[in-house]
């Protein structure tokens, strides 16, 4: 074979090569098949009660026949817009007339009740719930989702798979499985062995009513923590190692810990609080601004916490402790978090993977 | 000269493996994003500042959807800083001014040095909030981004804050495709990986924000710097503040549609970086200060990442150099050999990087346009050089840095 020509067919075949990867590349250039930005959501603003806004305006027109129903007393059934099959029911002793498979117990219709409902026992709703008046489910039941425009009431080992959100009072007996959010406008109660992930409500109560209203002896004034909750408004203490604040020690400012940090009883920090290794909060102590740990944070009996209790990978709450004030609600997060009976919370409370009501030690 | 290719050798593969490392801890690892959560609080006041320079094209955009965020209005101040402007930039602003009354306060200036750090200085008379957010004006905020940027605020550690910025003009071009490319491996794997991993994420300047107290500890603006942001990160890590990465508040942006845009973009950076380094590095490496061995190691790695691209060149013409200088120690040939594998294969480590950060985004046909990253790549190791060199010989010449306005490319609304 002539030299040159060998040489030529080489510079080809080794272009060829080079340029193979490139192909791809160009195709992708020339017919834009990725070419969109990325999703970055503008109009979401994270609100926990947006898929229950969502559904409720998605049974909107379902109104006008629900109260038709309640008027004479009977049910209905129909299609919505987007292909979902409901259910509607008119008087408050109308469950017998569910349609429920016999052998899986199960309704796989949209339900609306205009008015108080009663559920039975072990019943299994694939679709969303919308109940005008009192909600009460029954034991051992299992629920997609359940809007409820006055309370609900979840009977013992019930489960709501993605979000339930009520209007009035929000209340689950023990041991059940709540996934996804649970909201309510007034106020959530948990019984021990309900398991979470997000709750909110202006008030979250684990246990019953007596054992949550015991309370502890520190008493936050409403002037400090007005002033203490702007964050960082306070002197700072940086401690590079481990720190321990002192049984009945008062602190003004904030205080940043590079390693453990050990709250002795009944001690106060009027600013914030931020650990970066273990927390542990003894019994009685008031922090007026927020408590973050980047490990994990143990609160004992009685405390007081203003801001955000943040801690990035485990949380025990015991009982008689209050997270933020009716006026100054607040976020309790942690990947795990364990909450004894007793435990009050003002705002939201986030388990990311799993959280656990647990009776007093 | 062996010596001397052997140290670049050595200093390049630390980078590389530091690629390695943040995107096997991106994909693998644990994933910190502690205020994400935190969505019901006492929120503070908060002012938000508004960098613009002649920005007619884009100021309404912004300004539209900071009034339509889920923060309590009665919290929030608007800042427009008006620095200079000779379009209709002040007309657009006074215009938002009387339909959003109280809600928008704006700082028209007249005169003073030039720069987004010079016109945020002189801005900051009008700001009496703790917790400061900055923007550019080419920016487009979410519903809920300013409750993301505030909360971590409410950790007393933390003064400065950085979200993720993500491109909006991604479709124009080749180089608006490939910038989409960079910022995705830059926050989505880079930024969050040093997040993950307690080093230093970057304070970027924008879609960001500030704690005023940590801010006036530490001097505040320096209107010296060509890039306030990379001054600003390292000299809150000196004076013990976090600067943390938020990756989940996002932010679109618009990027360069142009080459020259592109690198008097990047020429600035590096330049900025470079000051930074100067100014810092032996301090943070060696000094008295509250940052951990990790956070000082990485803290200079970044400082030094627009070094790297004068200093891969000096190793190619090396390696050239003493290829053709003839026989070379067994040594020599290792490092040559070395050298040589670096410069075929060592951007897999960055292309590495990008190609995770387009998995982690669910974005699947855009990976196809990775070989024209080589392009990018090219373009910008020689803009840094040569912003590297005007930089070492700037006290020859008497050359002055000024600021380089990126261009905007957005039609007006």
């Amino acid at each position: 074979m002539n030299h040159s020509l060998a040489a030529l067919i080489l510079v080809f075949l080794a272009g060829v090569l080079f340029m193979l990867p490139m192909l791809p590349a160009v195709v992708e250039l020339c017919l834009k098949r990725d070419a969109q930005p990325l999703d970055v959501v503008q109009q979401y603003g994270g609100d926990i009660r947006h898929f229950a806004h969502g559904f409720r305006n998605y049974v909107a027109e379902l109104q006008l026949p629900l109260q038709q129903c309640v008027a004479s007393g009977t049910t209905a059934r129909g299609i919505l817009p987007k292909g979902d099959e409901y259910v509607l029911l008119g008087g408050p002793n109308m469950a017998s007339c569910l349609p429920v498979g016999k052998q899986d117990q199960t309704c796989s219709l949209v339900v609306a009740a205009g008015s108080d409902i009663l559920l039975p026992d072990s019943l299994t709703f694939t679709k969303e719930v919308f109940a005008a008046g009192e909600f009460v489910g029954g034991k051992s039941s299992t629920y997609r989702a359940v809007l409820g425009e006055k309370g609900i009431h979840l009977q013992q080992a019930s489960k709501v798979i993605r979000w339930a959100h009520s209007a009035g009072e929000f209340r689950a007996e023990h041991d059940c499985d709540l996934y996804g959010r649970i909201s309510s406008d007034q106020e959530i109660q948990l019984q021990s062995g309900c398991v979470f992930q997000r709750l909110n409500a202006p008030r979250i109560a684990f246990g019953s009513a007596s054992v949550a209203d015991k309370g502890s002896s520190c008493i936050v004034s409403e002037t400090l923590r007005d002033t203490a909750s702007l964050p960082g408004a306070d002197a700072r203490t940086l401690v590079d190692g481990d720190m321990e604040i002192r049984s009945g020690e008062v602190i003004a400012g904030s205080v940043v810990v590079r390693g453990r940090l050990h709250i002795h009883a009944g001690a106060r920090v009027l600013g914030s609080v931020k650990s970066n290794k273990e927390t542990i909060v003894e019994t009685g102590v008031c922090v007026q601004g927020s408590l973050i740990s980047a490990a994990t944070m143990h609160i004992g009996q009685g405390c007081r916490i203003g801001g955000p209790v943040v801690a990035e990978h485990g949380m025990v709450i015991e009982s008689g402790t209050e997270c933020g004030t009716v006026g100054t609600p607040t976020t309790v997060s942690a990947p795990t978090v364990e909450v004894e009976e007793g435990v009050l919370v003002y705002g939201t409370l986030w388990a990311r993977k799993e959280g656990r009501v647990v009776t007093i030690r | 000269m062996i010596y001397l290719l052997f140290s670049i050798v050595i200093i390049i593969s630390i980078y590389t493996a530091r690629h390695y490392w943040f995107t096997l801890n991106r994909l693998f690892g644990f994933q910190r994003h502690p205020y994400i959560d935190i969505d019901t609080a006492n929120w503070p006041r908060v002012t938000v500042l508004v960098a613009a320079h002649n920005e007619e094209k884009v100021i309404t955009n912004i300004l539209t959807a900071l009034m339509e965020v889920n923060y309590p209005a009665g919290q929030m101040l608007v800042v427009p800083v008006n620095d200079r402007s000779t379009d209709r930039t002040r007309e657009i602003i006074d215009r938002f001014v009387q339909d959003h009354p109280g809600r928008i306060r704006p700082f028209h200036r007249e005169s003073g040095k030039g720069g987004k750090a010079a016109a945020l200085k002189d801005a900051m008379e009008m700001v009496e909030t703790e917790v400061i957010l900055i923007f550019d004006a080419d920016y487009i905020p979410g519903r809920g981004l300013v409750r993301q940027l505030v909360a971590p605020f409410f950790d007393p550690e933390v003064g400065g804050v950085m979200g993720r910025v993500v491109p909006l003009n991604v479709g124009t071009n080749l180089l608006t495709r490939l910038l989409d490319l960079e910022r995705s491996g830059g926050y989505q794997v880079d930024q969050q990986a040093r997040m993950n991993l307690r080093l230093v994420p970057q304070h970027g300047g924008t879609v960001a924000g500030v704690r005023l107290s940590a801010l006036r500890e530490i001097g505040g603006w320096n209107d010296n710097s060509l890039t306030e942001d990379t001054d600003l990160t390292f000299r809150l890590l000196l004076a013990g503040w976090q600067t943390v990465y938020q990756n989940r508040s996002e932010c679109y942006e618009e990027v360069p549609e142009t080459w020259p845009v592109r690198i008097r973009q990047i020429m600035r950076w590096a330049k900025g970086h470079n000051q930074a380094l100067a100014a810092y590095g032996l301090r943070l490496l060696f000094g008295k200060h509250h940052a951990t061995f990790r956070e000082r190691t990485d803290g200079f790695l970044l400082l030094g990442v627009y070094a790297m691209a004068p200093l891969t060149v000096i190793g190619w013409l090396l390696a050239l150099f003493l290829f053709y200088q003839g026989a070379v120690p067994l040594h020599g040939v290792i490092a040559l050999l070395a050298f040589t594998a670096y410069a075929t294969t060592g951007n897999f480590a960055a292309f590495f990087e990008i190609a995770a950060a387009v998995r982690l985004d669910y974005s699947r046909q855009r990976i196809c346009l990775l070989p024209f990253l080589t392009l990018g790549f090219a373009v910008s190791i020689f803009s840094v050089s040569r912003a590297f060199v005007s930089q070492l010989m700037a006290p020859l010449t008497g050359t002055q840095f000024h600021w380089d306005k990126t261009e905007r490319f957005r039609t007006t609304p």
